[in-house]
């Protein structure tokens, strides 16, 4: 028997490993501290995510590991979204780690660094194996994050249904990748995608295997998206998690489903989208829960009485509006993904910033309790309503770009095919959904600028804090009126999965 | 009757004997017992079909780690018979059970139906058949090793990051680490009011 191992090129993986050990140095660095330093290691876990940047930058595209570790330009894209989403909840934990963690320290931050770490390499994974791996490290110290507070019984209760749902949804995912695996022979994406290609022209109708196949990987991923059907856990995990956790979860775990989907579905399984594919047709299902995502998530939002819920239910119709580009198999759909996750990016921390802001002070997380802000705290409160304009979608902010690149996307799509008119009904009813989103998020602005009630609060900014909501507010603003750097990165991505430009 | 025959029949009826006896058990600790026993014919028949390596973790991971695990628990709960298990569920949730069951046994048998025979071309040419080494250790460790290294290498992290975790749940805090507790008394679970505490 010969051995042979696959050409490997660590440096490809430098970010990801100089990420890893850094990890391990806030570990240690607070048992050598004696868990004295918490400002300190708050710091030092941001200058580390500062060099992984840096050392992203500096790394090239190619593949590191034989076909498995993949540098492409989505993966760079979304890797700068993990690293800034992690910068951002580490930024705004400062005021927490004073207040409510007197214990872990070093293990709070490093398991956000391990997490970032997982996501990186799910970024890169080009392979079900590690992309698999990939989510599971994403995902393990977000259980035990959501359930930091270990004195409280929300963020305890929070703890256990993420991590229930969570283990539930990787054994569906797992189960279905078992499938495709025992379809198509091989784990490696590109090589599945030409196998399942054979077997479809050799046999026509691949089965009802495909369709198994297809109905548990979307409900796994549909669990970590946070889609309807499977959003339950959402608003409760939200609530109950440490703020800037919650803040992490929102955007890092959101985007790491949403590179999963987009290796397995957009990329491995591309053959087997639109309804002549019927009964394997993915497309229509995955529309189907985005439709559902934007009616469902933006109406209930409206009766939340707690903005960390309300959030939630804003995040799920979020994911809606990203999914309406995902099914949107031309060059524009991922792009316009990849841009609207950066956009959601800014504006989803920076609330969570101030949610979190807010929380340190007041202890609480009700929507009530804002009223009257903009006479105490006029600059907080300005920079909150823009946050949430830009969730709304409203010009000139970047979440208006965001929302205007899927949609134009979809709609470019159904205009080139009659086979893909049905994409019309998702434009329409996220339209439709985005008036009903301002009602929810325009309530807080009225709560903090038209009420009679004088609100008692002055609100302190710690430094981190203020750093993290104003690379938030310069990233919404400056990105609503000069998107052209963005979009031009993110107009690589398609080319990669094998949209060419006609 | 051969050798090979013989050990079949008696490790499939092992197998079988276990897992029927498993369900017929009053007592849940006799009924663990019973499905390793179970388990152990099966991995004599995984073996005798050249999947050493696959016997061999089916030993190790469940008879050793999960099925110890299980004890533990229903141990540590102190379940001695059934009735200690509460109520008998009710009509409903023990249809869905039949019917669950039910479902799996068809899908089983037309699974076996399909691959036995003239059944068994689906998807064939792209799925390598089995050579002799299929299964055996040295075929899986090479496979680890070589093309599915990085996969294998990641596992660590992700053990490391699960250790970590499950020290940070499990451990108690110190007097010094709890966060100052507010006025009112509180039990071992603070009542985190939602309100605020203005």
């Amino acid at each position: 028997m010969d051995f042979q191992l696959p050409p490997y090129d660590l440096k490809m993986m430098l970010p990801e490993i100089f990420l890893f050990l850094w990890a391990l140095v806030v570990f240690t660095f607070d048992l050598l501290t004696n868990r004295k330093k918490e400002t300190a290691i708050g710091y030092l876990t941001l200058v580390g995510i500062l060099i992984t940047g840096v050392l992203l930058a500096f790394t090239g595209y190619g593949r590191g590991f034989g076909n498995m570790f993949f540098n492409d330009p989505m993966a760079r894209f979304f890797k700068i979204i993990f690293l800034g989403a992690a910068f951002m909840a580490v930024g705004s934990s400062f005021g927490i780690l004073k207040q409510r963690i007197r214990n872990h320290r070093g293990e709070y931050f490093g398991l956000i660094l391990l997490s970032t770490v997982g996501m990186m390499f799910l970024a890169s994974s080009q392979e079900l194996l590690s992309l698999y791996i990939g989510l599971e490290l994403t995902t393990i110290p977000l259980f035990v994050l959501a359930a930091f507070y270990k004195d409280d019984k929300l963020s305890v209760e929070a703890g256990i249904k993420y991590f229930i749902v969570g283990a539930f949804s990787s054994a569906l995912l797992l189960y279905g990748i078992s499938f495709l695996y025992g379809m198509s022979g091989t784990t490696d994406i590109v090589q599945m995608k030409i196998n399942l290609a054979i077997t479809h022209l050799t046999f026509t109708n691949i089965g009802m295997t495909l369709v198994i196949a297809v109905v548990t990987m979307l409900a796994g991923i549909g669990y970590k998206l946070g889609l309807p059907p499977f959003h339950q856990w959402v608003p409760d995990v939200y609530e109950g998690s440490p703020t800037p956790v919650a803040a992490f979860l929102s955007i890092g775990s959101k985007a790491a489903g949403l590179v999963a989907f987009a290796k397995i579905f957009v990329n491995g399984l591309s053959a087997f989208h639109g309804p002549e594919m019927l009964p394997n047709d993915w497309g229509q299902l995955v529309a189907l829960m985005a439709i559902l995502a934007m009616v469902l998530g933006n109406t209930v939002a409206i009766w939340q009485t707690n903005i960390k819920r309300m959030l939630g239910y804003s995040s799920i119709a979020q994911a809606g509006y990203i999914m309406i580009g995902m099914v949107t198999m031309n060059v524009y759909g991922l792009s316009s993904v990849a841009f609207y996750m950066f956009a959601y990016m800014f504006a989803n921390m920076g609330a969570f910033a101030i949610v979190t802001v807010f929380e340190d002070k007041t202890g609480s997380t009700q929507i009530a309790s804002y009223r009257g802000l903009s006479k105490s705290a006029p600059g907080l409160s300005l920079t909150l309503a823009i946050f949430l304009l830009s969730l709304a979608g409203i010009p000139p902010l970047a979440g208006f770009l965001a929302k205007y690149y899927v949609f134009a996307a979809a709609v470019e799509k159904a205009n080139s095919a009659d086979s893909a008119s049905w994409l019309y009904w998702l434009v329409g009813v996220g339209l439709i959904t985005t008036v009903f989103s301002l009602y929810y998020y325009a309530n807080i602005i009225k709560q903090m600028y038209f009420s009679r009630e004088d609100s008692p609060y002055k609100i302190p900014v710690s430094a981190p804090a203020m750093m993290v909501i104003a690379i938030c507010l310069i990233g919404v603003i400056l990105f609503g009126v000069w998107p052209e750097p963005i979009l031009q990165f993110a107009g690589d991505i398609p080319a990669s999965f094998g949209f060419i430009a006609r | 009757m051969s050798l090979d025959l013989a050990i079949f029949v008696i490790s499939a009826l092992v197998a079988v004997f276990g897992a029927t006896m498993m369900i017929f058990q009053r007592n849940p600790v006799a009924s663990v017992l019973y499905l390793i026993l179970s388990l152990v014919g099966q991995a004599v028949l995984y073996v005798q079909l050249g999947a050493a390596f696959v016997g061999a973790v089916l030993i190790i991971v469940y008879s050793g780690a999960i099925l110890v695990l299980f004890l533990f628990v229903i141990m540590m709960l102190n379940l001695r018979s059934s009735a200690d298990l509460g109520e008998p569920s009710p009509p409903v949730s023990r249809f869905v059970k039949y019917f669950v069951s039910c479902l799996i046994f068809l899908e089983l048998s037309f699974i076996i139906r399909e691959s036995l025979g003239a059944g068994s071309t689906t998807s064939a040419g792209i799925v390598t058949m089995a050579d002799d080494s299929f299964g055996s250790v040295e075929s899986v460790a090479t496979l680890l090793f070589t093309r599915y290294l990085y996969p294998f290498e990641l596992t660590s992290v992700l053990l490391l990051s699960a250790i970590v975790g499950a020290v940070i749940i499990a451990r108690r805090a110190t007097e010094d680490e709890l966060p100052p507790q507010p006025e009112k008394a509180v039990g071992p679970i603070s009542q985190k009011t939602n309100e605020g505490q203005e």
